[in-house]
């Protein structure tokens, strides 16, 4: 059996409430915290693309940022690439590369300062990275436009950037945080090819959307979450056979509303 | 390390690329002095100039005998016309509202008062706003010659020596060195400058790399690289504190080319200073600098990346000024001196030490209690801003 790239067992992320959320919520009667992920457990295995489907408020993102080492869970573990990511975060986001739809570029830098500011952080030798940022630049067009300001580029450029920066340590596992989000049909194109590409490459995908379709494009395996609990989990394929409902969309729709029941 | 400098040097591209930081760290520094001292200057000098050409009109009631002789004196002076038909009890209403630039009013018993050896009264009117004083100066100056004449004659008709009514001879000595002089005047000015620039020099990059990156979103990707926390944070300080002192160092320098260009100040004493501020006084002051700078960081990053925006870290910052321009402004006080109080006090502390550097005037166990004070805050502000840099709830602030 193959061993998973991410390993999600039992995480939980407690906030606390501020006075003004508190009150926002009804004072006192809710309690001064709040479960964002309540429990959550997963897994993905390599060479598959894993979807993780929520309405907004879902813990989509703060579940990927714990998978990321950026926020750490109550209680819980995660493994990434067969590492502690609690005990070891530096191992595990070694062989990690996120993107999330909210994240911008240094302006004032170029692509090619900016790539390269990456692979130094991610101690990619030299030579290495002469040969990746080739292969990447080319693949995604970026020679024309790779000693230009960011703050100059278009959205379409900056996104390849964002990809190039993301890839350029050539990460196992790729952890997408509503990537397309804001984006046009045709920039969104290029975050659905970065998704395939690393799947044909044997990587593992976990991304996070809100649109179905994409969801329905992509997925190998696929979980629901809601109001921090995770609600299905399993394979797409699975998935679709036992839907009550004619389409991806109105299925997750009745999963959700059923849970609010 | 590396990693460290890898951060260092990617900020220090980013920030060196900034035009809003660059503005704040360089060129303000450097233009401020030369740019106020030369509007300032020029302003003074073509007024003072207009005051010096212009014809003064001037009235002089004066009853017959002695006083005769100061109507005279007008009459001769350059550039000054005696306007005669002015009535006497329109003498001050005239001068205030500008139809005369002053008028000199002699009592009618000047002669029986000057003949009895004592003081013969005149009144002189003027309007003195923000003409520096000139045209009251040369009016004023015919009337004290006018006096000098009348003392003359009194004391060739008395048959006495000048000096006869001169008691005392005397001769004050200054036995401070032109060195603890000039150090106890420019040194309380020089701290004031150039602690307020390093903290604004350092505003702009610490808003810029914390709350800034907070903003953009691209502080998440870099917590997600493989890099130490601390590693990570201690790249972005540096950058920081460089921008500080650059700031701090320019500041001194737009000053000193400031002053160079006022003619008043004689070559002599743009000698003496560069003789004062030797190599060993220059590393002395800054190695008081350096380690308040770190503190400024510290603070400045730990609000920056408290604050959700840029905005949110500017109006969050902006009140600390106070808070930097007060003690500094303390040090510039007269009797406020360096003692082991003081010496505790932050900004304060650097404020005095550098004037009794600059004076050579310091005390050994007082700058080490200002080095320990400063130090102390240094490791505070990087131990804080580490603190706050490591907490989720700061970091994902929303």
């Amino acid at each position: 059996m193959v061993l998973p790239m991410i390993a999600v067992e039992g995480i939980r992320k407690t906030f606390r409430l501020s006075r003004g959320q508190r009150r926002e919520r009804g004072g006192a009667a809710r309690g001064a915290t709040v479960d964002a992920v309540a429990g959550v457990s997963f897994a993905c295995q390599p060479g598959r693309i894993f979807s993780l489907l929520g309405p907004n408020g879902a813990g989509k993102t703060t579940t990927l940022r714990m998978i990321a080492t950026m926020l750490r869970p109550s209680a819980g573990s995660i493994r990434v690439g067969g590492h502690d990511a609690l005990a070891h975060p530096e191992h595990a986001r070694r062989v990690l590369g996120f993107l999330t739809g909210s994240t911008r570029l240094y302006d004032r830098l170029t692509p090619e300062e900016l790539v390269r500011y990456h692979a130094d952080l991610h101690g990619v030798p030299r030579a290495q990275y002469r040969q990746r940022r080739d292969e990447i630049f080319a693949r995604l067009g970026m020679e024309a436009f790779a000693r230009q300001r960011i703050g100059k580029l278009s959205t379409g450029m900056k996104q390849k950037v964002s990809i190039a920066r993301t890839l350029i340590h050539d990460p196992e596992v790729l952890v997408l945080d509503e990537a397309t989000a804001g984006l046009d049909v045709i920039a969104s194109r290029g975050i659905v090819d970065l998704i395939r590409g690393a799947r044909e490459r044997g990587k593992t995908v976990l991304f996070s959307t809100h649109h179905m379709g994409e969801a329905s494009l992509l997925s190998d395996d696929l979980a629901i979450i809601h109001e921090g609990r995770l609600l299905y989990s399993g394979a797409y394929a699975d998935f679709t056979r036992d839907m009550r409902t004619a389409s991806l969309e109105d299925e997750f729709i009745r999963i959700v509303e059923e849970a609010r029941v | 390390m590396s990693t460290i400098f890898t951060v260092f040097r990617k900020e220090l591209l980013d920030t060196w690329r900034d035009r809003r930081t660059i503005m704040f760290m360089v060129i303000i520094p450097l233009l401020l002095f030369p740019v106020l001292f030369k509007i300032m200057f020029t302003v003074q000098e073509s007024q003072a100039d207009k005051e010096r050409a212009k014809t003064l009109h001037v009235a002089c009631f004066a009853p017959e005998g002695a006083a005769q002789r100061l109507v005279e004196m007008l009459r001769a002076g350059e550039g000054i016309e005696v306007v005669a038909d002015v009535p006497r009890d329109s003498a001050q209403a005239f001068t205030r509202d500008g139809r005369l630039d002053g008028a000199f009013v002699v009592a009618d018993d000047f002669d029986a008062a000057v003949s009895e050896l004592g003081p013969g009264r005149i009144d002189f009117y003027y309007k003195s706003t923000d003409d520096q004083g000139i045209a009251r100066g040369r009016l004023r100056g015919i009337a004290e010659k006018f006096e000098e004449a009348l003392l003359a004659e009194r004391f060739e008709r008395l048959g006495l020596a000048h000096d006869v009514v001169e008691g005392v001879d005397l001769r004050t000595h200054n036995l401070a060195s032109t060195q603890e002089q000039i150090g106890k005047q420019v040194g309380g000015f020089l701290p004031y400058i150039f602690v307020i620039f390093c903290f604004m020099g350092a505003m702009y990059p610490a808003i810029d790399l914390g709350a800034g990156e907070k903003e953009r979103g691209t502080l998440e990707t870099l917590l997600t690289a493989p890099v130490n926390r601390f590693h990570i944070l201690l790249g972005k300080f540096g950058v920081v504190v460089l921008s500080g002192l650059v700031s701090a160092v320019v500041s001194i320098g737009g000053l000193f080319i400031g002053v160079r260009q006022m003619r008043e100040i004689p070559e002599e004493f743009f000698e003496m200073v560069a003789r004062i501020l030797g190599v060993e006084t220059i590393l002395l002051i800054l190695s008081l600098l350096v380690p308040l700078t770190i503190f400024f960081a510290g603070v400045l990053l730990s609000v920056s990346l408290t604050a959700r925006s840029f905005k949110e870290a500017q109006s969050m910052i902006s009140p600390l000024n106070i808070a930097i321009i007060v003690p500094a402004a303390v040090g510039m006080l007269p009797g406020v001196e360096l003692n082991a109080l003081t010496a505790m006090i932050p900004v304060l502390n650097v404020s005095l030490a550098t004037k009794e550097i600059i004076a050579g005037t310091i005390d050994g166990l007082d700058l080490a209690i200002v080095y320990a004070s400063l130090v102390g805050l240094a490791v505070l502000g990087l131990w804080g801003a580490t603190q706050w840099f490591r907490r989720e709830s700061t970091i994902f602030r929303s």
